[in-house]
């Protein structure tokens, strides 16, 4: 009896790594972007991060046990005009030595449709944590890959994205557009 | 009131336009030399906003203003010495250049900068070249000697212009004052 019941302990021991590993999905960097849209001079201006990480624990049918938590490096903020890049890395924008991560991280996830869902969580940009809700959409989901395009708007003045005389919201309008794309393998 | 140009005066439509242009270059100049030179700020911004609006308009008239100019026959010059007649043509010619030149080179920067340039709020203008920050150095160049040359041009003219009236006491000044 103790004999199986070891056996028994022993297998389940051996199979947890696996029960974790089976909702865990690791981000390709090459293939994942993060964007986001800006108005300034009632035109389009555009950005990238082009350095973030994550911890993504998801399964479409057990959204519940579904865990997203991404480490964006404010740092590697990329614009293609390169003194804008410089302005957004200093104190009045991301102070990216202050705070070098911004953080998103989801618990709370809901289905739409079939390949659209709603993550529900909490932004961490400069020292504000607000929360946000990401749309994202399915566009490949297998038992190892899994593309995803999703958005979310945030406004910029709620997290301090522009200190001082640039609060004011008639240079660089307050809605952020994020847009992103991931891909991960299990 | 005339409104086209005669053989020997300037129509309204030539007048309005020429002035019209002059003080939108004389602003473009003021605003583009002062705005590279303050630090990034709302007000930098501000004016890089409307030195990029009002230059775009001023590509769109001047398509309108040479397309009036061909369309239209140009007074005959009063007799002035033959180098004067020449200084004064290439002059001109000079300036179509760069009231082309100018915003087309402007337009080049911003877009190579992938900041698209919005037209009074009503609507934005497509990049005309993607984003590339060598490029925008190069082009920012050219937009700059480019504006030094307009200002070169603009004090011959005027001056020209001004030795003709209050020297020469000759019409020349005062066609393009009133038809």
């Amino acid at each position: 009896m103790a004999i199986n019941r070891f056996f028994s302990f022993l297998f389940l021991i051996l199979l947890l790594p696996t029960m974790a590993t089976a909702f865990e999905w690791h981000i390709v960097p090459d293939k994942s972007s993060l964007y986001f849209q800006a108005i300034q001079n009632n035109s389009p201006i555009k950005g990238e991060f082009k350095k973030f990480t994550g911890n993504i624990k998801f399964d479409q049918q057990a959204l519940n046990k579904s865990h997203v938590d991404i480490t964006v490096d404010t740092a590697s903020v990329s614009t293609s005009f390169k003194d804008v890049e410089d302005a957004l890395k200093t104190a009045e924008w991301f102070d990216a030595k202050a705070f070098p991560k911004a953080t998103f991280i989801a618990k709370n996830f809901k289905k739409i449709s079939d390949k659209d869902y709603e993550a529900h969580g909490q932004l961490t940009l400069r020292d504000k944590t607000l929360p946000l809700t990401l749309h994202f959409t399915f566009e490949k989901y297998t038992d190892n890959e899994a593309i995803v395009t999703g958005n979310a708007t945030v406004n910029r003045t709620e997290f301090g994205v522009g200190q001082g005389e640039w609060k004011k919201t008639d240079g660089v309008k307050d809605p952020v557009e994020i847009n992103f794309k991931i891909e991960a393998v299990k | 009131m005339i409104f086209k140009n005669t053989e020997n005066r300037f129509g309204m439509i030539t007048i309005v336009l020429h002035w019209l242009m002059a003080a939108m270059m004389v602003g473009l100049s003021i605003i583009g030399l002062w705005m590279v030179r303050i630090p990034i700020s709302v007000q930098k911004l501000q004016f890089y906003g409307w030195h990029k609006e009002w230059g775009m308009l001023a590509l769109m008239l001047v398509i309108v203003r040479l397309a009036w100019r061909i369309r239209n026959i140009t007074p005959a010059l009063d007799a002035i010495p033959a180098w004067e007649e020449l200084a004064a043509r290439a002059v001109h010619w000079a300036f179509y250049f760069f009231m082309f030149a100018l915003p087309v080179t402007g337009w080049l920067i911003t877009s190579s900068a992938d900041l698209p340039v919005s037209f009074f709020g009503l609507f934005t203008f497509p990049n005309l070249m993607s984003g590339n920050e060598a490029n925008r150095l190069l082009i920012s160049n050219i937009h700059e000697w480019l504006g030094y040359a307009l200002i070169a041009t603009f004090c011959m003219h005027t001056g020209a212009a001004l030795k003709h009236h209050f020297i020469n006491k000759d019409n020349i000044l005062r066609r393009m004052l009133w038809p």
